[in-house]
């Protein structure tokens, strides 16, 4: 039996590159597309699923689908979504940051000192922003801290974030005598915050304002750029004298930065300020980076494909919650989600 | 041939991606042959040479093995035929000793528990014999040369009974001194019935050692011929599709105004060191492998420490500690292992292209993608670069445009000095051409550029003069008419008295 092939994609005359995007006719291109878009088409595989499996609510409308529902499926993600979006740029320079789940509850811890524990004659909105402040101050000083000793030292990220990860956890505990701080409860400023940035669009804006911005970083600017090519090939970096420090420093800086956020919003949300919250939060957030098709290797993936592992985990918990499914159920379920897209991912890559 | 056949392939198709790779090639073996698989790049030669020894499996296809129809979907059932295929980028490892890496995967000795040193050592040592390895079995690899780490997988290959065994590019990263050591490996391994498929770009090399030569264009078999019954044209002429003439290379002038001049210039590899470099000129540095010359670029780019040495630039004394103070000092370099050094493989054209300049072409931070195109094109009109578009990744592109793609990347930044380690290596006859005319461009708009070559037709025929290194030292710059195959090849062995005027030996 004979094969028909169809040519290969036409070769243009020499020097003169098509500048067009991929177009329909452009086979290479199409298919760049469909990767593209495989993981939105996992998305919607995943949204076409929960809308099947969700129960009916009594007047026999879809409660997944119900606007309440889909706010608190986003909200509920908001956490690790922040903090994945950062991770998604240490893993894109082939590093990555364990100590994210501490940093967290640094930041908690930090936020909740300043709201309940220092009198500063600033009224309400100053007092609650040195607080944010400096808790995103703490966060991206261990981020930098990370990002100075990986590029300084060349010791291997994942060494490195493990021990901020066991030192700032008990850096957070130190701080508050390892007991929780209640925030929120009473009518004074701290309640003021907890009410604000608790509210869900609040919460929801800020994964989304993050996600836009360093989705926005990667794709248009010099650093984004950077940060895919330190990853891609740190030796070809070099070789090319591009800022391989510099852009490191900023990458777990950045890192540090959103885990600091991430944990302003947790404080706000569960009203204490927690040096034992956050734990694991780490591997959420990569879980979310690797669905979302980046390369624990470096230098290939994307924002969007981590905000949409970041919706595919947050979906898959919220159809099996309705559903009452044991949590621990649904740990063994995520585990196979979590096979499942990087097998293909890398199934897609070999061929 | 009277010879019996050994293996034989028909049909074979393999698409990547949709592009077809393989169209239906045919392709056989004798017994105890020397066969060469030619073609240009992306002409399927190597992809054929993997399907063959379970590299890589093909979509359909026949294989047939003394006769009998086999099925190779793995390396493993290749080795239990007795193929091996002896890869370009060696699939050894690094941190193993040379016993270790002939015993891995070796299923006889895979069933045993433990491992005696002693008796490894005895029983690899037949192997490195019949390759003519010298190095201790206790040696571990990453020490050795990269011409010894390859006779390592061909002894590996003998471990395995191998009856065929596959040379992917073997001698593209060898010198000349390897190369014949490795022929003379080759012409043993025939005398004891095994056969050999070469695959290769050399055709002098070939003509050399090969009985048969089987031509594949564009994932089809062109043909076969014996050596004996065609001639190095008329295969060129069957790899093009159309005869190929040598284009001629305009050399241009040299301004006498010093560009780079280097006195003393020594690291743990190389000696002292001297030399001048003028504006627009291509000076070739030839030499044997671990003569010195991708030291002399490690050096000149900031990626070695310098014992001694001084590097002026445009008169200006310069120091350069590391590649970022190389490059800002006007030093580019072109390394010599493209993938491992040269391109961000996953990255695109564009993106490779400018890496180097890209602050050039951004305000505030971002990046402005049409001044960007722009330059980006305007270079690549010079090296004929060709590519379905510029956002497709260069690990998509030939060995060839790849190359450009690196060329245009330093071409860029336009350094007042260009250092090219073997910029040809590995890539086909037109590609090298272009990029030659691209060299020649570059230094006639006045940019100095040292090229490292392997091959001394290049050389002589791109270069204003010639620098030969000789264990670390400069054995002496040839001009003119004094260069020709034969001096250089007297200085990079230190042979003969190759100069006139400099003979100081007693007659």
């Amino acid at each position: 039996m004979k094969t028909r092939y169809s040519e290969r994609p036409p070769l243009e005359a020499p020097g003169r590159l098509s500048t067009a995007r991929s177009t329909g006719t452009d086979r290479a291109g199409a298919i760049r597309l469909l990767y593209r878009l495989q993981a939105l088409v996992a998305l919607l595989g995943i949204i076409v699923l929960a809308i099947i499996l969700s129960p009916r609510a009594a007047d026999g409308s879809n409660i997944f689908l119900e606007a309440g529902n889909l706010t608190d499926i986003l909200r509920q993600v908001s956490v690790t979504g922040i903090i994945a979006v950062a991770m998604t740029f240490v893993i894109l320079t082939a590093g990555i940051d364990l100590s994210v789940g501490s940093t967290l509850a640094l930041g908690t811890s930090v936020v909740a000192i300043g709201l309940t524990r220092w009198s500063v004659p600033l009224g309400d909105v100053g007092r609650i922003s040195l607080a944010i402040i400096a808790a995103l101050a703490a966060g991206a000083a261990v981020g930098a801290l990370n990002g100075a000793v990986v590029a300084g030292a060349s010791i291997q990220p994942f060494v490195v974030t493990l021990a901020t990860m066991i030192g700032v956890r008990g850096l957070a505990k130190w701080l508050t005598d390892n007991a929780n701080i209640d925030i929120g409860f009473g009518q004074d400023v701290a309640a003021v915050f907890a009410a604000f940035i608790s509210r869900k669009v609040v919460v929801i804006g800020s994964l989304l304002v993050m996600a836009a911005v360093f989705w926005l970083v990667l794709d248009v600017t010099v650093f984004g750029r950077y940060v895919r090519a330190v990853g891609d090939n740190e030796r070809v970096a070099r070789y090319t004298g591009l800022p391989i420090a510099r852009v490191k420093i900023w990458v777990y800086t950045l890192s540090g930065l959103l885990s600091g956020l991430a944990g302003v919003i947790y404080a706000a949300e569960n009203h204490q300020g927690n040096p034992n919250a956050g734990v694991a939060y780490e591997l959420d957030a990569i879980a979310a980076v690797v669905i979302g098709g980046t390369s624990l290797m470096g230098g290939k993936g994307s924002v969007s494909g981590t905000v949409v592992g970041t919706l595919i985990l947050g979906i898959l918990t919220n159809v099996l919650r309705l559903n009452n499914v044991d949590s621990n159920v649904e740990m063994m379920v995520k585990a196979v989600i979590i096979l499942l897209a990087v097998a293909v991912m890398s199934r897609r890559k070999s061929e | 041939m009277t010879t019996t056949e050994l293996l034989r392939a028909e049909s074979v198709i393999k698409r990547y991606d949709g592009v077809a790779a393989l169209r239906g090639a045919n392709f056989s073996v004798a017994n105890g042959e020397v066969h060469a698989l030619v073609g240009e790049n992306g002409a399927g030669k190597s992809t054929l040479a993997r399907i063959i020894a379970g590299a890589t499996r093909a979509d359909s296809g026949r294989i047939f093995f003394e006769g009998n129809e086999v099925s190779i979907s793995s390396p493993l059932d290749a080795q239990r035929l007795g193929i091996a295929i002896i890869f370009q980028e060696l699939d050894l490892f690094p941190h193993l000793t040379i016993a270790e890496n002939i015993a891995i995967g070796n299923l006889k000795l895979e069933r045993q528990a433990f491992v005696r040193r002693r008796e490894l050592d005895l029983w690899c040592q037949p192997f490195l014999d019949q390759v003519g390895a010298l190095d201790s079995p206790r040696t571990v690899l990453a020490n050795l040369p990269i011409a010894h780490m390859q006779l390592v997988a061909i002894a590996r290959a003998l471990s395995l009974d191998a009856r065929l065994i596959l040379m992917d590019e073997p001698t593209s990263s060898l010198s000349d001194d390897a190369v014949e050591r490795l022929f003379a490996t080759v012409n043993r391994l025939k005398q004891g019935g095994v056969s050999v498929v070469f695959v290769s770009h050399r055709l002098k090399e070939i003509f050399r050692i090969c009985d048969t030569i089987t031509v594949l264009r564009d994932g089809s078999t062109i043909g076969t011929k014996t050596t004996q019954s065609t001639d190095a044209n008329e295969i060129v002429t069957m790899m093009a599709g159309r005869p190929l003439k040598d284009r001629p290379i305009a050399k241009r002038g040299v301004s006498s105004d010093v560009l780079l001049s280097v006195s003393q210039l020594t690291t743990g590899r190389i000696q002292n060191i001297s030399f001048d470099l003028r504006r627009g000129e291509v000076l070739g540095v030839a030499g044997l492998v671990g003569a010195g010359r991708s030291e002399l670029g490690a050096a000149l780019f900031g990626l070695r420490r310098l014992v001694r040495g001084r590097v002026q630039i445009n008169g200006q004394p310069v120091e350069i500690s590391s590649p970022r103070a190389a490059i800002e000092a006007g030093v580019g370099m072109l390394p010599e292992d493209r993938k491992l050094q040269g391109l961000m493989m996953q990255m695109t054209v564009l993106e490779n292209s400018s890496m180097a300049v890209l602050p050039r072409y951004q305000s505030w931070g971002i990046i402005r993608r049409k001044k960007e195109l722009v330059a980006m094109e305007a270079v690549h009109q010079r090296t004929a670069l060709k590519a379905a578009s510029p956002d497709v990744p260069v690990s998509t592109l030939s060995g060839g445009n790849q190359q450009k793609v690196l060329l245009a990347k330093w071409l860029l930044m336009e350094p007042a000095v260009l250092f090219l380690d073997d910029p040809t290596r590995g890539i086909d006859v037109a590609a090298k051409a272009d990029i030659y005319e691209t060299i020649h461009a570059a230094a006639s708009r006045g940019m100095g550029i040292i090229f490292v070559s392997s091959e001394l037709p290049e050389l002589l025929q791109c270069c204003h003069r010639i620098m030969v290194l000789h264990e670390g030292r400069n054995a002496g710059i040839l001009e003119g008419a004094q260069a020709t195959q034969e001096s250089i090849m007297a200085l990079a062995t230190a042979t003969a008295p190759a100069l006139s005027g400099q003979s100081g030996l007693p007659a």
